[in-house]
């Protein structure tokens, strides 16, 4: 096999199923335009009697008037507020109980996508809660886990149809605890923090080796080389290779201050970059430091407690690392908060005194951010997707309800529907065995 | 408690963490001074009687004074006035079931005193004797607003033991029980299961009671002993020849309840969980109040005509697979719709601090704002047993009292000032010292 077709086959695949099926899906659309709504654009302010255009599913104008087409579909919005779609940077729903590959403590090559069940009714009930976009990650057993998938709940669509198109590769990464307590449980390696970094730093020595050998021979077959041998493709290499090569996001579970300034050591160490530390309840202890980095967080609105390593855990972390200039995300780590990340952002105006806008940020704009999907979703601007929540009020109120959900401008929830309230819906849910949080080992 | 359960992360039991977290709270010296507070230009929530724009209310000797409007009420000469200009005014909340007190981290297995599981029988378990006061959850519980909860054990047994009503701050332990034996834990369902490791009802060191029918005959077999026992006590010397009654702490223990002095807090989820215990409940003339219930929607009727209050939730329970996204959302609404009175609890230890929050949520899904503020204040000291006490910004009641910034029920609202037995509560918590510690310096 030639080094071209190698070179699409390694870790690509993913993106390229995703491009057939996101194309196909958006064209039908007719155009949308929601009237005289509250809009919070979350980039450029809340424009009162505001409207918002959608064509081809795309975000065509926003303002106080937009040249809407007649044929148009028309939403009164009077009363109502609209917002981007929320982004949850932080699942494991639809992983039903195929959270953690947890039989050794490097498994980078596992992909969540080969676990996603898109008929699990926790994106239901997340897409009535005015979720649009999620990253279904691996578990936290595994100091290198694997990559995530990255879905728009269209749900209702087929596996295939839920699909973010062409969104980076993301892959998940766990320190403290998880993997000390899986592993040590065993009596294997790791069984202490020391144990943990250990094995990390194993796995990249591994993954530099490997690169080598492969870039040697990349060269050598771009130089016209005959009589190269193709090295052995290791699955698991390949994917720290990618890492190491920058291709991938990397996505940290971890609590720790002193563990945070560890990871990015590490990750200086062997060239790497690390997208957004999760959970990462003691950032606001070192988030000056984190901010030089550009590496954002997912974090919890307020729970805490549930650990050691939650014990520092306050719930002005959010609002204190954002104010060190930290690009803060809040994240579900749920199947049950996932359905309110709106009031979870809302805490955060009695937790620190965020501004609305700021609030709102954390739960579209930041977490699209941490996806790497920044461009294209998490805020009501031209030329991004037309995914939109209708809210009855403020969405940061304790009393907001999504009303309409709209993905790549097309309706997916609407909840004056009787019934489930599903326009794309027509089958069976299954309820998930899992979607707790990844600091359980595995299902329930 | 299953559904918390469910919901949030089940701790794997480890032998790597046998750490004990220094959770060492500052205790509030609760007892009131001479002199009286005016909480002055306020929007007041009195909960029996409306809401008082520009009130006034007067604390003290650890009570309410006098409430009213500005034009009604005189500040007592020497009074300290709060000026509560902007704020709203309410009475403490009341956190209807928590473990507060019994665990500081749930991984922490070596501090953990949620259950005695040995056995499932166990009313002669009493939370007083396990409390905690000094956890460091509950000045972060009262930093929202919370001034009292109800402490049960967790729900694995059928029956686990007493629970007590707690004030949120006091100098020690013994200030802070309300009352002792509040009222007797009972739970049914899935979650009493002995069936061992594994599914279904006959796992690998499965014990009994492995199935549904178990727990209710083990349920019927304590209740009929302790009648028994009752029947011997009274007897005895009223009888020729009939013995003394050896003293049983778990037959005494069950006394009041079957007596009907005290109410049992039966734990069920499902339709017909509720039919089957509350059939059990009728036939021993338990005075019972209902808790959970989140997929019952199929009996609502059936629950209102019971005629017992209901502790509702949790709220984010998960709705059954054939039921939509809000099914359990707007079941508090379905509920006091129908009559019952119902009340809210936080659950566990996690959570607590938000109370108000749940209370809004079902004010989402249909309740009527009033009804969902009467269910953490008025409702809950009704069915505690302590209305003359709890519940509402009257004249006599217990200076029990919360200021904000907003709407309670909000996430948005933070609370300004917290007054328990009238005396101000340092708004400081294990969190807010992290906080100040670690501000950004401008």
């Amino acid at each position: 096999m030639g080094k071209r077709m190698a070179g699409v086959a390694r870790g690509c695949g993913v993106v390229i199923v995703s491009v057939a099926a996101g194309v196909g899906a958006a064209q039908q659309v007719p155009d949308l335009v929601i009237r005289n709504a509250t809009v919070m654009t979350v980039t450029h302010g809340t424009i009162e009697h505001g409207s918002v255009w959608v064509h081809n599913g795309k975000i065509a104008g926003v303002g106080t008037t937009v040249n809407a087409p007649t044929g148009a579909v028309v939403v009164d919005g009077t009363g109502k507020y609209v917002t981007p779609g929320i982004v949850d940077p932080h699942s494991h729903s639809a992983l039903g109980n195929d959270v953690n590959e947890a039989t050794s403590p490097v498994t980078p090559s596992m992909m969540m996508i080969d676990a996603f069940d898109n008929s699990d009714k926790a994106l239901y009930q997340a897409l009535a809660g005015g979720v649009t976009t999620e990253l279904l990650l691996h578990g936290s057993a595994n100091m290198i886990g694997g990559q995530a998938v990255v879905i728009k709940n269209k749900f209702g669509l087929s596996r295939d149809g839920m699909l973010f198109p062409n969104a980076p590769r993301s892959i998940k990464f766990a320190s403290g605890e998880n993997p000390k307590r899986v592993y040590g449980g065993r009596n294997q390696l790791p069984s202490t923090r020391m144990g943990n970094f250990e094995v990390m730093r194993q796995a990249f020595e591994d993954a530099k080796v490997y690169r080598k050998e492969w870039d040697s021979y990349d060269a050598k077959v771009a130089q016209g080389a005959k009589d190269v041998t193709m090295p052995h493709r290791d699955l698991k290499l390949e994917a720290l290779a990618d890492v190491l090569r920058g291709k991938l996001l990397v996505q940290i579970h971890c609590y720790r201050a002193d563990e945070f300034l560890t990871e990015e050591a590490i990750a200086q160490e062997y060239g790497y970059k690390i997208r957004a530390f999760h959970h990462a309840l003691e950032m606001y202890k070192v988030g000056d430091k984190i901010a030089q980095d550009d590496t954002g967080i997912a974090t919890f609105a307020d729970w805490w407690g549930f650990k050691d390593e939650a014990w520092d855990a306050i719930p002005w972390n959010a609002v204190m690392s954002m104010r060190e200039g930290v690009r803060v995300a809040l994240k579900s780590d749920s199947n049950d908060s996932v359905r309110r990340l709106n009031q979870e952002a809302g805490k955060m105006v009695h937790y620190g005194g965020a501004t609305e806008e700021e609030a709102l940020r954390m739960v579209t704009l930041n977490p699209a951010w941490i996806i790497g999907v920044d461009d294209r979703i998490g805020s009501i601007d031209t030329g991004k997707d037309g995914d939109l929540v209708v809210w009855n009020m403020d969405p940061l109120s304790t009393y907001a309800r999504a009303e309409k959900v709209y993905i790549d401008g097309d309706l997916f929830f609407d909840s004056s529907l009787k019934g489930f309230g599903t326009t794309h819906f027509d089958g069976v849910m299954h309820s998930s065995g899992f979607g707790g949080s990844d600091d359980e080992e595995g299902g329930n | 408690m299953r559904a918390i359960g469910r919901l949030l992360p089940l701790w794997m039991a480890s032998a790597l963490l046998p750490v004990g977290l220094l959770a060492q709270a500052k205790m509030v010296d609760t007892t009131p001074g001479a002199g009286a507070i005016a909480i002055t230009g306020g929007k007041l929530l009195t909960i029996t009687h409306g809401v008082i724009e520009n009130g006034v209310l007067v604390l003290q000797g650890g009570k309410i004074v006098a409430v009213g409007t500005a034009g009604a009420v005189k500040v007592p000469k020497g009074a300290t006035v709060v000026d509560a200009k902007g704020m709203t005014v309410y009475p403490g909340l009341i956190d209807s079931e928590t473990n507060l007190g019994l665990v500081e981290v749930e991984s922490d297995k070596v501090n953990s005193d949620l259950v005695e599981t040995s056995e499932e029988i166990f009313p002669q378990m009493h939370v007083y004797d396990a409390f905690h006061a000094e956890t460091e959850r509950i000045p972060i519980d009262r930093f929202n607003g919370v001034t009292n909860a109800v402490v049960a054990p967790a729900s694995e047994d059928t029956m686990p033991g007493q629970d007590i009503l707690i004030q949120l701050a006091g100098r020690d332990r013994d200030t802070m029980l309300m009352t002792r034996d509040v009222a007797l834990a009972m739970n049914f369902g899935q979650g009493q299961k002995r069936g061992g490791r594994g599914e279904g009802a006959g796992g690998p060191g499965a014990k009994y009671p492995a199935t549904r029918m178990g727990e209710i005959t083990q349920l019927r077999q304590a209740l009929v002993d302790a009648q028994e026992y009752m029947q011997h006590k009274a007897d005895a010397g009223k009888k020729p020849g009939e013995m003394k009654t050896k003293f049983d702490l778990r037959n005494e223990a069950l006394l009041p309840y079957l007596k009907g002095e005290k109410p049992v807090v039966l734990g069920v989820y499902e339709g017909y969980e509720v039919e089957v215990a509350l059939a059990l409940a009728q036939e021993f003339h338990l005075k019972v109040v209902l808790n959970h219930v989140t997929h019952a929607q199929d009996v609502l009727d059936k629950i209102a005509s019971y005629k017992v209050p209901v502790i509702v939730g949790p709220i984010y329970d998960f709705p059954a697979a054939n039921e939509r996204y809000d099914a359990v959302f707007s079941l508090p609404a379905e509920l006091q719709k129908r009559g019952v009175k119902i009340a809210f609890a936080s659950y566990g230890v996690e959570f607590n601090r938000n109370l108000p929050y749940a209370a809004g949520y079902a004010v989402a899904y249909g309740l009527p704002y009033d009804e969902a503020m009467k269910a953490i204040t008025l409702n809950p000291a009704e069915i505690w047993g302590v209305a003359d006490k709890l519940g509402s910004l009257d004249v006599g009641k217990t200076a029990n009292v919360v200021i904000a910034n907003g709407d309670p029920l909000d996430v948005r609202t933070s609370v300004k000032q917290v007054y328990i037995d009238g005396v101000a509560i340092p708004m400081e918590t294990r969190q807010t010292r992290l906080r100040d510690e670690y501000m950004p310096k401008k």
